[in-house]
């Protein structure tokens, strides 16, 4: 249990797929305008990473190594499909909001970077907690810039209204040059506080 | 033997990819059989809301013979508006619209159901407060300015101006097409 843990947190922070792995920047700047898209693209990454992740750890024995990235892509390709077409049944408004984006979910980095180093090398269940570790990272990571984007960019979270009508709103975190911005200075401050606690960790063995 | 050994893996390599694309397959068509009835009912559905969203007024919506996609708002059997489709092209390409205007060629309203307009900036076209400047005036006074004190025409958004121009275009051109159909009247 413990171990399933460990493989599903590490996906949160040490492993954060946006602002650790850097992969997936796609998304992230352009869904990110604001919360409930961000959302609704993370929760989409999340179901289809984890589902993925077992589809390709419960035929690892069967796929012949030369072709399991096509294989991969196609079972990929197939849980998106899935997802868009229930999406655009039951959720018309939400498959609209995010376009393309749903469809390009199908080339996401971190999907088939999880199939590749993970799933293809480990059992269903731990294959299972490390894709839905990732896609919880994933989300967060979308959730924290979309808030910031959106309250800054718009005044507003989710739609409702924060700072009042005087607000000017900062155009750029609306655009996508403030998203960069954002998710450097994010992935500078994360990186800073990690040397600052492998520095004092180093400290402590040596004292 | 080394030929035997590479046929067969070459075997083995098509039968993967054909499994996976024939298991894939019969998912895709199941979920589409399922879901297929279900969105079509829903877009119509979402269709029609957004009909009586921009007629408020009316009770029914009839098609307009011989125009396709017009529809005719009425009201205790009487044509109160028409619904027609509008079409232009903005900052991300093409836009599509449903615009409500009245016999007599005032745009009662609008909305935007296709576009890939800037979220946040051109995508507001389709909100208030740019809206309420667009809606309650005839073709000739819908076109873009940028000047703040102009209260007769239409102002620009910031950062906006093609987003702008192209929805302000499209209203305009729908609802002179309804002054076209009705002579004005």
């Amino acid at each position: 249990m413990k171990e399933l843990w460990k493989i599903f947190y590490k996906g949160l922070f040490d492993e954060n797929p946006i602002f650790i792995l850097a992969l997936s920047l796609c998304p992230a700047l352009a869904v990110t305008t604001n919360v409930v898209n961000a959302l609704t693209m993370g929760l989409t990454v999340l179901f289809v990473i984890s589902t993925n992740n077992v589809v390709v750890s419960l035929t690892r024995k069967l796929v012949n190594p030369k072709v399991r990235v096509p294989v991969y892509i196609t079972s990929i390709a197939t849980i998106v499909t899935v997802v868009q077409l229930v999406l655009q049944a039951y959720f018309p408004v939400l498959y609209k909001a995010l376009g393309i984006y749903l469809a390009l979910v199908v080339v996401f980095a971190i999907i088939l970077a999880r199939a590749e180093v993970f799933a293809s090398k480990n059992k269903m269940i731990p294959s299972f907690f490390d894709g839905f570790g990732m896609g919880a990272g994933f989300t967060i990571a979308m959730l924290v810039i979309a808030v910031i984007r959106e309250l800054f960019g718009n005044g507003t979270i989710m739609g409702y209204v924060i700072f009042g009508a005087g607000y000017n709103p900062a155009l750029i975190m609306i655009l996508p040059p403030g998203a960069f911005i954002l998710i450097g200075y994010m992935i500078g401050g994360i990186r800073l506080y990690n040397q600052r606690k492998d520095a004092k960790r180093l400290k402590g063995s040596e004292s | 033997m080394t030929d035997v050994k590479n046929e067969q893996s070459i075997f083995k390599v098509a039968i993967n990819l054909i499994g996976a694309c024939l298991i894939s397959g019969c998912i895709i068509g199941l979920v589409y059989y399922i879901t297929a009835p279900i969105a079509a009912e829903k877009s119509e559905m979402m269709k029609q809301e957004s009909m009586r969203g921009l007629v408020k007024d009316a009770e029914t919506f009839k098609a307009v013979p011989n125009k396709e996609n017009w529809f005719a708002a009425e009201q205790n059997g009487k044509t109160i508006a028409y619904v027609v489709p509008g079409h232009s092209k903005g900052y991300g390409g093409a836009i599509t619209m449903l615009v409500a205007v009245t016999a007599d060629g005032k745009v009662l309203d609008y909305s935007i159901l296709t576009s890939n307009e800037t979220p946040g900036l051109g995508d507001r076209a389709g909100q208030e407060p740019f809206k309420s400047q667009i809606n309650g005036k005839n073709a000739a006074a819908l076109t873009v300015v940028k000047d703040p004190s102009n209260k007769e025409n239409v102002q620009a958004m910031t950062g906006a101006t093609i987003s702008s121009r192209a929805v302000t275009l499209a209203v305009k051109n729908a609802a002179e097409e309804v002054v076209q159909f009705t002579g004005g009247k």
